[in-house]
């Protein structure tokens, strides 16, 4: 089975334990829809969207210094988007409605992130023989506008943008 | 009055057999404040999912035409008593006291009043 078809299964799975979400899509950071299961909106556009969305946010984790990107909630008047860090290259984005219990949403949100990561990882492995291209790249998270600042002080958990600034020719010198 | 935190550790060290509790705000499903719970009992699930409990309850009772409110909801387990308990003070409006006893320990009676004393003295 494909990685799409997989993320599309795990995002009607996902759909099934939370009746209140409305659309669930899976996108890789440069805005191009993986997967989606959402009906009444346009899954292309938000898409894109959630990629603009996507490189203010991980400006402002970096700009304040506090790692890499974890999820995006907004709360509108009558729902919520959610956008979840689905490892380095994709994102989760949940549309849900504004009864949902958001702990709940996180929660799940979560869980189903890190497993399209990992089906994504799979995928890159049994792709990764060509030698310029050890990752999976291009990815939009690595190859976004260039930042202005790179935060010099060495974080403890840095762990997640250590990663990320692989393949960018933006190594850390610490 | 206590605030949030200082209910919190009260209630995990006055109440017998507390080992975990939670201020939780049932119109979203997180919680406020937790304290205890411990490797392995992740007291922001219980959280969530004790949302879902009370949310159906309190529906449940819409549905069935009963103009009442929820005091305490407690859940027996094999090794364990849950005890939910809805918080009516002002500014308390949509949320609930979580706690989780070791029913061996625990004397339930002592804690579902020592809870409601809490809960009385908490100011959110």
């Amino acid at each position: 089975m494909s990685a799409e078809a997989e993320i599309l299964d795990e995002l009607h799975r996902l759909r099934s334990r939370m009746p209140q979400l409305t659309g669930a899509l899976a996108a890789s950071a440069d805005g191009l829809v993986l997967a989606q299961d959402s009906r009444g909106v346009e899954p292309e556009g938000v898409a894109a969207l959630t990629a603009a969305a996507l490189g203010i946010a991980l400006r402002l984790t970096d700009a304040t210094g506090q790692g890499g990107f974890r999820e995006l909630l907004v709360r509108s008047d009558r729902g919520y988007v959610a956008t979840y860090a689905a490892g380095p290259s994709a994102v989760l984005t949940l549309l849900a409605e504004g009864r949902v219990n958001v702990g709940r949403l996180h929660l799940e949100g979560r869980r189903s992130s890190s497993r399209i990561s990992e089906l994504l990882q799979a995928t890159g492995r049994a792709t990764a023989q060509q030698p310029d291209r050890p990752r999976g790249q291009p990815s939009a998270l690595t190859d976004a506008p260039p930042l202005p600042i790179r935060p010099t002080s060495p974080r403890a958990g840095g762990s997640r943008s250590r990663s990320r600034h692989r393949g960018t020719g933006e190594t850390p010198t610490t | 009055m206590a605030n949030t935190e200082t209910a919190l550790k009260d209630a995990l060290s006055t109440i017998e057999g507390a080992t975990g509790a939670a201020l939780v705000d049932y119109t979203s499903g997180m919680a406020l404040g937790t304290v205890g719970g411990g490797t392995g009992f992740d007291l922001n699930v219980a959280a969530a999912g004790n949302t879902d409990v009370v949310r159906a309850k309190l529906r449940t009772m819409e549905h069935l035409g009963l103009n009442d409110e929820i005091e305490d909801i407690l859940i027996t387990l094999s090794t364990q008593y849950h005890l939910i308990r809805l918080l009516k003070s002002r500014g308390g409006n949509g949320l609930f006291l979580y706690l989780v006893l070791d029913s061996g320990r625990a004397n339930l009676a002592m804690a579902r009043h020592q809870l409601k004393k809490i809960e009385a003295e908490l100011e959110v």
